[in-house]
């Protein structure tokens, strides 16, 4: 590991979108089932903020991902 | 003489470290008192609110094995040697949603009682065998972990290789796990966790100190190093696509849906929701902390040996200690050494706890059912102490296996991709695709396990089409993508299996959306009958409100019931027959003097007073003159 090392688009990015890629089908597939089964209720005002939550999780976490990315580049 | 041998020879060190234990073994042995039956002893009353088991699992998921293996991870690879902390997300819609309420609403006792309801006795009894070894086999890592922390200390000291060292901390294990039970746990886990978390925080403070601040740090780390991701395939031994399949997905779905030890903690919640908000904000928000506290050392470590203030050579190991002993005093140092320990002996006693379970209620329990004894809960309390102390020796065992693998993060990792698929698998089908029948979870653990083997043998041939363009180098190739063509078997096996003999008719069954009779309640589609059947009655959903009142203990109430006036009952809009919570009001204790009831109807009620049956006032543990707080649950 040194500052020579050649920064592809396999070594930064690739793993970023597939991270988000296939993880975002499993959260969004998961979402997807949940929101069409009984373990749901859209009446329920509480389990309307989850869906925000679990939505919110997702944006969270590949904000972190991102940002700590660029900073690794730029900063 | 390194500085942690160093340390082992001061007094103050010991002092710190045995003052530690002490504490903490006390503050777990206070609690222990409110085990009154086997649902204290591994469900812990299912009492406590969302914050308090947050917490606990913090030290739980920190002190299993993790600032060793990360700092190790850290220091060889950079910021990316966290990215198995950061990718637990994508699972928890259908964990909170689907696997979550559906344990909790059926009551299981263990992850194979699950088994049985849902397919047959057959497959409960291959999901234990499966979930054993996995457990077992998991305290033995966590053994050998709390021993390599202290290894570089006790070695000049005392002498001690690895086995002794093993056999000691396994005995204040057992002992403890064995008196203590999940209420002991629960609570010294949130001392510890707290205390982890801000060990860590401290140990990077400290660390930025050493360098002039975090600037100085950042600086002089080579840019691939801050890299949060691994690269894509490159490294055999280290790469991003290996372990996203190994650790967020068969690792996060494991720890999440089959870690019986974590399953426990949810179920002590109070309720479904509290259930909910401790997954949430435990991977939200601490575990992006607890990443920095546990990998810090080694982004410290490299940032020494670039300025040589460590040797190149050193291993990555021993970096935790070497840093810690650096940066601290001797009585930091046995600050740090007592937490860690500690910390990996909550995990492990966590697992012990949840062995004696799955053995009291998937084993032993079916067997006095069969014999057609009758035996009182405080017998079975007895045995699971007994078991708890049967399978700390277990665990010993399995320990001296895991001693033998070249690195801890190996051990975990064969874990995780070749112990989860299967019961993963299990799971997944079981609760999500309605047709998934007891053939199909069959040919899950036989075939899928079967076909798991052979992939071990013929890595180049069975596993190398899932590799990503890994290389397969080593004695042991695709360690990591291997946990994809694991879980692509056991889909395919539970599929055909399933689906066997293949016919259009058999086909079009299987794809049947409608409900079936012995599936209600058991599986994702179906949740409304399991919460129906839990409550025994219609769910009530009417929003009301929390109320303040006394409380009186009333002999004429039939048990599980309490009462309360119609005012208060208009106010929570509850009606006869409800679940309701009573809880002590000091929410600071997290509903350690709480209990779950019904009420009666509300003819006789004073205003101001709950009247509790005897049987819901000792379980709830309420202090005289103190008020309580009345919550409808459904």
């Amino acid at each position: 590991m040194g500052e020579e090392a050649v920064l592809t688009f396999e070594r930064v990015w690739l793993p970023y979108i597939y991270l988000y890629g296939v993880g975002g089908l499993a959260l969004f597939g998961g979402l997807f089932m949940v929101l069409r089964s009984e373990g749901f209720r859209s009446s329920e005002p509480r389990h309307r903020r989850w869906l925000n939550v679990l939505i919110f999780g997702f944006v969270w976490y590949a904000a972190i991902h991102g940002i700590s990315t660029l900073a690794a580049l730029y900063a | 003489m390194s500085a942690a041998a160093k340390a082992g020879e001061s007094w103050v060190f010991w002092a710190i470290v045995i003052g530690y234990f002490i504490v903490v073994l006390g503050f777990g042995s206070w609690f222990a008192r409110f085990n009154k039956s086997t649902s204290d002893f591994f469900f812990g009353g299912r009492r406590f609110s969302w914050w308090l088991i947050t917490m606990s699992i913090v030290a739980t998921g920190v002190g299993s094995h993790s600032f060793l293996k990360y700092s190790s991870k850290a220091f060889e690879h950079g910021i990316s040697g966290t990215m198995a902390y950061l990718n637990d997300w994508f699972f928890m819609p259908l964990f909170m949603f689907g696997w979550l309420p559906i344990i909790y609403y059926l009551r299981v006792r263990s992850i194979p009682e699950y088994f049985e309801r849902r397919f047959n006795r057959t497959v409960r009894v291959l999901a234990t065998v499966a979930l054993l070894l996995f457990m077992l086999g998991y305290i033995g890592i966590g053994f050998v972990t709390m021993a390599k922390t202290l290894q570089p200390i006790l070695a000049g000291v005392l002498g001690w290789d690895l086995i002794t060292i093993i056999w000691v901390v396994a005995a204040v294990a057992g002992v403890y796990i064995t008196f203590g039970g999940q209420t002991a746990v629960i609570f010294t886990d949130l001392l510890q966790g707290f205390i982890l978390l801000l060990a860590g925080i401290a140990l990077f403070f400290l660390g930025l100190n050493w360098f002039g601040g975090f600037d100085a740090l950042w600086e002089i780390l080579p840019r691939e190093f801050k890299l949060p991701l691994a690269h894509f395939n490159d490294d055999p031994s280290f790469n991003f696509v290996g372990i996203f399949w190994q650790d967020a997905i068969a690792g996060s779905i494991g720890f999440l849906f089959m870690n019986q030890g974590l399953i426990m903690r949810f179920m002590a919640c109070k309720s479904v929701d509290d259930g909910r908000k401790a997954a949430a904000f435990n991977v939200l928000f601490l575990l992006p902390i607890s990443a920095i506290a546990v990998a810090c050392a080694g982004w410290i470590g490299r940032g020494m040996v670039i300025q040589g203030d460590l040797p190149a050579d050193i291993a990555a190991d021993d970096i935790f200690v070497r840093v810690t002993a650096l940066l601290t005093t001797p009585a930091g140092f046995g600050f740090f050494v007592a937490a860690v320990t500690a910390a990996l002996m909550s995990t492990v006693d966590t697992l012990i706890n949840a062995v004696a379970a799955v053995v009291i209620n998937d084993i032993y329990r079916p067997i006095v059912d069969s014999r057609k004894e009758v035996r009182t809960d405080g017998h079975y309390l007895k045995v699971a102490m007994l078991v708890s102390a049967l399978a700390t020796i277990v665990g010993v065992g399995s320990a001296w296996g895991f001693s033998k693998f070249d690195s801890l993060y190996e051990a975990h990792g064969f874990f995780h991709a070749t112990l989860t698929p299967p019961l993963v698998t299990a799971i997944f089908l079981g609760i999500f695709w309605r047709r998934f029948n007891a053939r199909g979870a069959v040919s899950v653990f036989v075939a899928g396990a079967g076909l798991m083997v052979l992939g071990r043998f013929f890595p180049g041939t069975l596993i190398a089409p899932f590799s990503h363009g890994i290389d397969a180098a080593g004695e042991t190739p695709y360690k990591y993508i291997g946990a994809l063509y694991n879980i692509v078997v056991c889909f395919g096996a539970g599929v055909v299996g399933t689906l066997w003999p293949y016919s259009k008719q058999v086909v079009s069954n299987a794809f049947d959306v409608s409900d079936s009779d012995e599936n209600r309640g058991l599986t994702l589609w179906t949740l409304g009958t399991a919460r129906h059947a839990f409550k025994g009655g219609v769910p009530n959903d009417a929003r009301g409100e929390k109320v303040l009142a006394a409380w009186q203990i009333d002999d004429s109430l039939e048990p599980g019931m309490v009462l309360v006036d119609a005012t208060a009952l208009g106010q929570m809009a509850a009606n006869a027959g409800d679940l309701v919570y009573v809880c002590d009001q000091r929410w600071w204790l997290g509903g350690l003097r709480s209990a779950h009831a019904r009420f009666e109807v509300a003819d006789a009620g004073e205003p101001g007073l709950i009247r509790l049956a005897p049987d819901v006032a000792e379980a709830a543990h309420f202090q005289e003159g103190r008020k309580v707080t009345v919550e409808k649950e459904f």
